[in-house]
């Protein structure tokens, strides 16, 4: 491929957002990186994965940190930052990719290639679609949607000046209830198609 | 008054929290706060100029006393601390003029190569370095490079740096409080009191020393699992990395070291001299940089000012309470507490400071205490310098206990987790706990026996 592409895709839990993305992925022929960019990050620097996994883009804990010139005890923040190094790596060597999360649209938002999306879903069809691929009871489903929203906000918004989720700092933002999970997919790669021609 | 005092209340309490918070860096914070404590407290609440100007002191600098003191060395006036601003100026010049030159890594590579690169005496060995550069340096950089070098070493001879990295933070914190100049509250302590690298080291030192012996056994004991199977690992020593290879600049590391031995010399006799701390930092600085010829510019780019710019800030907002009398009601209530049992008083001020400093920043926790113990000791006859080892005691050694408490933490933490070791809170005070409530058993007993 010619030009660079990175699709930077963020989403809200139960929407769907992850298996879009790995469609994109797919109907592109990228790499995609998301609970794997740890993997990929400990291989690359030698580290065990298993000691870095728990602190996987989670927020760090505002009363148990404390920064002294640029260093952070927080586990968490550590990790993140070594995630966006790696992000900025391979966007800066010009590799084409998509990624999940990981405040990527404000870490690559200087790279042209940059194609950032942000997906929705109604309450209803997160909920049901919880229980299906989870397994989860509607309560456990509910608790589950607000707690992992609640965490990527957090996450998110510790990290970036822009506010999760905020349609003003995404490039597109589709709720997948709507047209459903393929016709979402189809509507993002002609996008992305047209986009990439201009 | 009332309202100068609630003022005064207020933007510390609300500087203190900013600093928890984390959000804005410390510098700004302390020095917005100064700023509104001249502008409300003073201005708005005292109507005093005077306030003002005693507290700002710069009329302090331009006194010989600042520089040199023929006799007994005696009290410094309150408001902001220049010689200790001065002081710690110095040092991080100095001590970025012997980073440039690679004497921290020539020194770490050096001692593990002394003892063949065994992991168990590399342990012990770090320890104590840890423990004595941290009595002259800054224990920041102790533990940037101690623990830069230990995950490289953990990296080539195949072992866990965590146990290694928490010790070496451990041994920082307590060679730090063993000497005037170690730890920032001591430098704090020592300017504001009156008192000598010697009274420090005869008397804070003296416990250090005793704790370390302790310490080093605890560690061992602790840790001792996760080297044991290293013992028998064969050591390539020849795809090691030369102690030599870490020199960058062989004639800076010469002068470089001569520098920081007579630092050390002068810090030593300073009270036999008469030369202030003030003038031995900003003599040490002018000697570095004059020997630094083109790099000069490059060592002053990497002083942390905005460390210096905290402690101004700082300072002038503990200036507003004690120009309002909050301190002295403070340590009014510390005596009452006490009902005047000198015991008690000094347990509370190591406890209370030492669980204070576990979770808040030790520096405006000792700068607000100083004029309290100052108030105690006129108030409750006891003597001065048994409360000022006991506040130095709790505040240096507390911070030791949680990844937070001091600023080696932080450093040694996030180094480690950079390496691939993340260290959560859990696994940091499951020995660091511990090993804080054992040195600040040892502080509270040894000054109860000696001064009591």
């Amino acid at each position: 491929m010619g030009k660079q592409l990175i699709i930077s895709l963020s989403r809200e839990y139960g929407s769907g957002g992850h298996f879009i993305a790995a469609q994109l992925a797919k109907r592109f022929e990228l790499p995609i990186y998301d609970h794997n960019l740890l993997d990929e990050v400990a291989r690359e620097k030698g580290f065990n994965v298993q000691k870095l996994n728990k602190y996987d883009e989670l927020p760090k804990k505002k009363f148990l940190s404390r920064s002294v010139r640029g260093f952070s005890n927080s586990p968490e923040e550590n990790i993140a930052m070594m995630q966006f190094d790696f992000l900025r790596d391979k966007a800066k060597s010009g590799e084409s990719f998509v990624v999940v999360g990981r405040c990527s649209e404000s870490v690559l938002q200087d790279y042209e290639g940059l194609i950032s999306i942000f997906i929705i879903g109604d309450r209803e069809a997160k909920i049901k679609r919880v229980e299906n691929v989870r397994g989860f009871s509607r309560k456990a489903a509910e608790e589950a949607i607000a707690r992992h929203d609640k965490t990527r906000r957090d996450y998110h918004n510790h990290y970036c000046d822009i506010k999760w989720g905020d349609a003003r700092h995404y490039e597109l933002c589709m709720n997948s209830s709507k047209l459903g999970l393929e016709r979402t997919i189809d509507f993002i790669e002609t996008y992305i198609k047209e986009r990439t021609e201009k | 008054m009332l309202f100068a005092q609630v003022l005064a209340v207020l933007i510390f309490v609300v500087m203190f929290l900013m600093i928890i918070m984390d959000k804005i860096e410390r510098h700004y914070i302390t020095l917005g706060c100064g700023f509104l404590t001249l502008l409300l407290v003073f201005g708005l609440g005292l109507h005093s100029m005077t306030a003002v100007i005693k507290t700002l002191n710069v009329q302090n600098i331009f006194t010989l006393d600042f520089w040199y003191q023929a006799g007994e060395a005696s009290e410094s006036s309150s408001g902001i601390n220049w010689a200790t601003i001065i002081f710690i100026a110095g040092m991080m010049v100095m001590v970025e003029g012997m980073a440039r030159v690679g004497f921290f890594r020539w020194l770490c590579m050096r001692i593990a190569k002394l003892v063949n690169y065994k992991t168990v005496p590399i342990f012990i060995t770090f320890m104590i370095m840890s423990f004595v550069l941290a009595m002259f340096i800054d224990s920041i950089t102790v533990i940037l490079f101690l623990a830069a070098v230990t995950v490289e070493l953990a990296q080539l001879l195949d072992f866990n740096p965590v146990p290694m990295i928490l010790a070496e933070i451990f041994c920082a914190n307590l060679g730090g409080s063993a000497t005037m100049c170690g730890d920032p509250p001591n430098i704090i302590i020592g300017t504001s009191l009156g008192y000598s690298f010697a009274d420090f080291v005869m008397n804070t030192g003296v416990i250090a020393a005793v704790s370390l012996v302790v310490i080093v056994v605890f560690f061992y004991f602790a840790f001792r699992r996760e080297f044991a199977g290293n013992k028998d690992k064969k050591i390539d020593i020849s795809k090691l990395p030369t102690p030599e290879s870490a020199i960058k600049d062989k004639v800076g590391f010469g002068i470089s070291t001569v520098i920081f031995l007579c630092a050390v010399a002068m810090l030593v006799t300073h009270a036999m001299t008469g030369l202030t701390v003030a003038f031995i930092g900003l003599s040490i600085a002018l000697v570095t940089l004059v020997t630094s010829g083109k790099y000069a510019l490059e060592v002053l780019k990497k002083v942390d000012y905005k460390t210096l710019l905290f402690f101004i800030g700082l300072f002038v907002v503990v200036g507003g309470l004690e120009q309002t009398g909050i301190l002295e009601v403070v340590a009014g209530f510390i005596g009452d507490v006490s009902g005047g049992n000198a015991m008690l008083m000094i347990a509370i001020i190591i406890w209370v400071s030492a669980i204070a400093s576990a979770f808040i920043d030790n520096i405006p926790f000792s700068a607000t205490m100083i004029p309290v113990i100052d108030t105690l000791a006129k108030t409750q006859g006891i003597d001065l310098s048994v409360l000022a080892w006991a506040l130095s005691m709790g505040t240096d050694i507390g911070g030791s206990a949680t990844p937070i408490g001091a600023s080696a933490n932080v450093v040694g933490t996030s180094v480690a987790a950079k390496a691939g070791h993340p260290i959560g809170w859990g696994e940091y005070c499951k020995k660091a706990v511990p090993a804080t409530a054992i040195v600040l058993v040892i502080s509270t007993v040894f000054i109860f026996v000696r001064y009591l």
